[in-house]
């Protein structure tokens, strides 16, 4: 399956000024009231820029998807054989919030995912052939995956992936609630007394064909713990069952590995360690801790920081990370992808959703 | 040719029945305290999957319109103090998450789906051509309130549940895939139409995708 474009989105700008501002260093995330203008503790988020976090009819994120939109190469999406497959973990849910707060009828026109996607589809031109994927954190990873079963079966012959989330007091106050996005900034993989999360805007598109193209997803691989809503088996065997299976794809080729790293405690350190255990040559980064957690759009949007990483020769380090580290591979510095042959992405999500593809360069 | 067969439904229905009642009457097929913090969508679609019995190398994909409803306007009631148990549970795919924890049976892919007019065909098509040896494809909603009379949730509660495979000795029914021409408009089917038309055995006929008719056949 190969990548024909791919692009992001997130506090810092495009692409490029998101690899740049990860390669110098530079933390997206401030500290701002969970619930907005209803206050709150204050915690790391990251908003694109100009943004409110204050919800508006329609969405304020709308012109910042059109602008990314405009990048996506080619015509007919969602028409015959050209589908989208859209993948969002809150779509504009953060509608229904203000329209409790607020008693405004008109957000009750993107509060579902079906009323924000029609509209979005409406407002970028697309036509009716498209399938729309929740799962939370791994969402992206299963538009991806999904596209290159309907690339596979002939049913389309390049699909374009479009995936978004951008925060609201609906989901910071939900995750502040569950206590890991807290006064602290996150720090992947980092071993310290508490754990925390930072939550970011983002969205992300990648056009996937079986022709055309210079990066190529070699592999992918999905695994569903169904353990607990929000905890890991404690072995980590979830993690190693979905990494597996790219084990083998991945032989003799040099290796960087980019980890969900949220900046929790318990679930970095078993991703630490299977990551490790699996692929033990390999550096471990990971980027939350600057862009915050971009939720649904996660996957992708760290796939578009990849691919212009391996392009440029130069990959950002674990920005926010520190010492010790669970793992000694962890990268804390930018380090050179030339002697590299690949990298396995890989998300997690609640439920014990893993997603993990591994990436390569012509 | 792609197609796949049905060799087993199982489909549940609670129509205008609240969380209680529906607590109450399929209480005898969970372990004893097991039901207290699921939701009604939860109860139905577990319902339907136990009758099918999950397997770890089976695909699961789960359709559902509006979801977790009833969880979702709990947590929007319970701001400015959010509650975290809400917050969890409203997560788009909580319902299947909630049988299958509950049954703590892993599963290799789960591909949670969305939408509305267009989501049978586009829930039709990744069974269709899922890899896997056996697609277990479920899909529900649960009633709402007071999203409902904003119009914004489903009016009845329900789960189906379908066993698809490539193996057509002894199948209840078959779905393949034939082409038609591109400008042929996509059908607008609704989970609660699809839900009757398997419980009345009626064939159907749908365009899933731009070209595609995806085609329903009981044997």
């Amino acid at each position: 399956m190969r990548i024909e474009a791919c692009e992001c989105l997130t506090a810092f700008g495009g692409t490029g000024e998101t690899v740049r501002a990860l390669l110098a260093g530079r933390v997206a995330l401030t500290p701002q009231a969970v619930l907005g203008s209803a206050g709150g503790e204050l915690v790391p988020l990251a908003l694109l820029r100009e943004r409110s976090f204050e919800e508006s009819a329609p969405p304020n994120w709308l012109p910042a998807l059109e602008a990314l939109a405009a990048q996506v190469p080619g015509e007919g999406w969602g028409t015959a054989r050209r589908p989208v497959v859209i993948s969002s973990s809150n779509f504009g849910v953060g509608s229904l919030y203000a329209y409790r707060r607020t008693g405004d009828a008109a957000h009750l026109a993107y509060g579902t995912p079906h009323l924000c996607v029609d509209w979005l589809a409406r407002q970028l031109g697309w036509g009716p052939n498209f399938t729309t994927i929740s799962h939370a954190c791994v969402s992206a990873h299963l538009g991806i995956l999904h596209a290159s079963r309907l690339l596979h079966s002939g049913m389309a012959e390049r699909v374009l992936v479009f995936s978004f989330d951008f925060l609201s007091p609906f989901v910071a106050g939900g995750f502040h609630a569950l206590r890991i996005l807290n006064g602290g900034f996150p720090a992947p993989y980092a071993v310290r007394p508490n754990g925390s999360i930072g939550l970011g805007d983002g969205a992300a598109f990648a056009v996937l064909s079986k022709r055309g193209g210079d990066f190529v997803i070699r592999a992918q691989s999905v695994h569903n713990e169904m353990h607990h809503f929000t905890a890991n088996q404690a072995d980590g065997q979830g993690f190693s069952a979905c990494l597996l299976p790219l084990q083998s794809a991945a032989a003799g080729m040099r290796l960087w590995l980019k980890g969900h790293g949220t900046g929790t405690l318990e679930a970095g350190r078993l991703e630490a360690d299977a990551l490790a255990g699996i692929f033990p040559e390999a550096g471990l980064v990971g980027w939350k801790g600057s862009l915050g957690h971009t939720l649904g759009s996660c996957g992708l949007v760290e796939l578009a920081i990849a691919c212009s990483s391996i392009r440029d020769g130069r990959a950002p380090g674990t920005v926010g990370g520190g010492q010790p580290s669970f793992h000694a591979g962890v990268a804390l510095q930018p380090f050179s992808t030339r002697e590299m042959d690949g990298v396995v992405c890989a998300s997690n999500a609640f439920g014990g959703a893993h997603a993990a593809f591994l990436l390569s360069h012509d | 040719m792609i197609e796949q067969y049905l060799h087993a439904i199982s489909l549940v229905e609670a129509s205008h029945e609240d969380l209680a009642a529906t607590r109450e009457r399929v209480r005898d097929r969970f372990p004893r305290g097991a039901t207290r913090r699921m939701t009604q969508l939860g109860l139905l679609v577990s319902s339907t999957l136990d009758a099918l019995s999950p397997q770890p190398e089976d695909t699961l994909i789960y359709a559902s319109a509006y979801g977790e409803t009833c969880a979702l306007e709990g947590y929007l009631e319970s701001f400015p103090t959010p509650s975290p148990t809400l917050f969890q549970t409203s997560i788009h795919p909580s319902a299947v998450q909630q049988a299958m924890i509950g049954r703590q049976s892993p599963v290799r892919e789960f591909l949670p789906l969305t939408g509305r007019r267009h989501l049978v065909g586009g829930a039709l098509i990744p069974a269709l051509i899922s890899p896997a040896t056996r697609v277990l494809l479920c899909a529900g909603e649960e009633k709402g309130t007071w999203l409902l009379e904003r119009g914004i949730a489903s009016d009845r509660s329900f789960a189906l549940a379908i066993d698809l495979r490539r193996e057509p000795n002894g199948a209840l029914a078959r779905f393949g895939v034939t082409p038609v021409p591109d400008d042929v408009p996509m059908s607008d089917l609704g989970l609660g139409a699809f839900f009757d038309g398997l419980r009345d055995r009626r064939d159907l006929e749908l365009v899933a995708a731009p070209g595609l008719l995806v085609g329903l056949s009981w044997l």
